[in-house]
């Protein structure tokens, strides 16, 4: 008998589990990866795309499963697991590399002469403690003047003078400046035109308008410079009248939406009490007939009672 | 004509509100026509979308009056409810005070509300909250705003003013000639 072709069959149905290729597979089992460097068979895949594409993905697949069986496993309750070995293929960054800071005034500064600056350490040796210290912050040696017990003072100071307290208000405009100088880096990186040449401009504009209106005649009589422009003021716009009524609706309704909201925000409940809520400076007004709570005092009024009553609820 | 700016809107509506409450989204958005408000020199007026239409092609200077006069905006920018808008504030009101008929007269003649005149109030009324005025027959007679609220009433004397006059019905012969 012959089972040859049996055989054959048999092994037509069932594929080979290696995968032999001219240029071996490239597996990264931690990405759960395989790449394919061969170069593509023109023939099959003229031929037929799908099925060349299919056998492509096959082998791939049966080369990564080829690779994960070979991994040591651990067991866990849900079976054998496979430990991954580290990621081998280089992901592309996911983000955008983060843009350079933009340089400060002083750094600008600093590229245009030529200055090369070291950064300053923020500790600093103290030879007398013999120690690092902060320059500044906790326990910073900027504060060293303002924290000696004993501070030389000039003959002819003031006798007033408080050497310590000179040195601090010396610190804290220091600091100050910092900031502002800081802020201004900060205004200028973001590009906004706050202190920008052309503010500056509409500022000077802006005085040179008042300045003219600011005369007895309020700049009537005033003799006129050459090429003088007339003042002009602000235009007002206003919407069209024949705009759609639907229109304006909406944008009512947007409005009463937005008051209503505003109103909820700002308005505080009344605290409540047993009597109601008492208002005690209004309930002191009312009880002394608008002489305040001292006239109160000695006095054996009517609104006695209620003056205490308003207190004890205002003070809950 | 025009209508109204952000902000002139804005006191327009806060002025209403205090009135009719959140009631004020039924006189914008209206079920049988669409209305909206238009500024004719310095007063409001409350338009079907028809007849500003038709207000359009009339002259700024030639224009008298349309829909119906809600209020003036001050030189100061603002808004004075008119009498002439009563007839929505009484539909809407949120908060309503009945005078007995020997208050009528006073307060038709601009005085305030005092106890004594008070016939009925609505429950749970706050302080300085505006009120629509009705005589005990249920016609609207004006508005005013609360002086205090229904519970501090009840402790007041009869001369104790309740309600201030903002506007009454009688303005309609003392104002004829600035009302509209």
């Amino acid at each position: 008998m012959d089972v040859t072709s049996i055989l054959d069959a048999q092994k037509a149905k069932q594929q080979n589990v290696t995968v032999e290729k001219e240029t071996p597979l490239e597996i990264d089992a931690g990405h759960l990866m395989v790449s394919d460097l061969n170069p593509i068979d023109e023939e099959s895949y003229n031929e037929n795309l799908e099925e060349h594409l299919r056998a492509l993905a096959r082998d791939g697949t049966q080369a990564l499963l080829a690779a994960l069986f070979s991994l040591p496993t651990s067991k866990s309750a849900d079976g054998p697991l496979a430990q991954l070995p580290p990621r081998t293929y280089q992901l592309p960054r996911q983000k955008a590399l983060p843009k350079p800071k933009p340089p400060t005034k002083w750094e600008r500064f600093a590229a245009a002469k030529g200055i090369s600056h070291v950064k300053r350490d923020k500790k600093e040796w103290d030879e007398e403690r013999q120690e690092w210290v902060n320059r500044w912050g906790k326990d910073g040696k900027n504060r060293r003047v303002e924290e000696q017990w004993l501070t030389e003072v000039k003959r002819n100071a003031d006798p007033d003078h408080n050497p310590q307290l000179a040195a601090r208000h010396e610190r804290k405009e220091r600091i100050a400046k910092n900031e502002k100088q800081h802020l201004a880096n900060l205004a200028r990186a973001s590009g906004s035109s706050a202190s920008g040449p052309s503010s500056r401009k509409a500022e000077l504009e802006k005085s040179i308008a008042t300045t003219r209106a600011s005369t007895a005649s309020m700049g009537k009589f005033d003799r006129k410079l050459d090429g003088e422009k007339k003042l002009r003021g602000v235009k007002r716009k206003f919407d069209p009248a024949e705009r759609s009524v639907v229109d304006e609706q909406k944008s009512a309704l947007k409005l009463i939406g937005s008051m209503d909201s505003d109103a909820r925000k700002m308005r505080k409940a009344p605290r409540e009490n047993e009597e109601g809520s008492v208002n005690a400076r209004k309930a002191i007004r009312f009880a002394s007939k608008g002489k305040g709570a001292a006239s109160m005092a000695g006095g054996e009024t009517r609104g006695k009672s209620s003056f205490a009553k308003g207190k004890k609820g205002g003070r809950r | 004509m025009r209508p109204l700016t952000e902000e002139e809107s804005k006191a327009v509506f806060t002025k209403l509100a205090n009135y009719i409450g959140k009631n004020l989204v039924h006189l914008i958005d209206r079920p049988d026509e669409p209305y909206c408000f238009r500024l004719q020199k310095d007063r409001v007026y409350y338009v079907s979308e028809s007849s500003m239409r038709l207000g359009i092609s009339v002259a700024r200077p030639n224009l008298v009056s349309l829909g119906t006069c809600f209020g003036k905006f001050s030189k100061s920018g603002k808004f004075k409810l008119h009498i002439t808008a009563l007839d929505y504030l009484a539909q809407y009101a949120k908060f309503k005070v009945w005078i007995k008929p020997n208050g009528e007269m006073p307060f038709l003649y601009g005085n305030h509300i005092v106890k004594a005149h008070l016939g009925r109030i609505t429950e749970d009324t706050p302080e300085h909250q505006g009120v629509v005025v009705f005589s005990m027959s249920d016609i609207p007679l004006g508005f005013g705003v609360t002086a205090r609220s229904t519970v501090d009433t009840r402790k007041l004397d009869p001369t104790a003013i309740i309600v201030f006059h903002q506007a009454d019905v009688g303005e309609y012969l003392r104002d004829e000639e600035t009302l509209f």
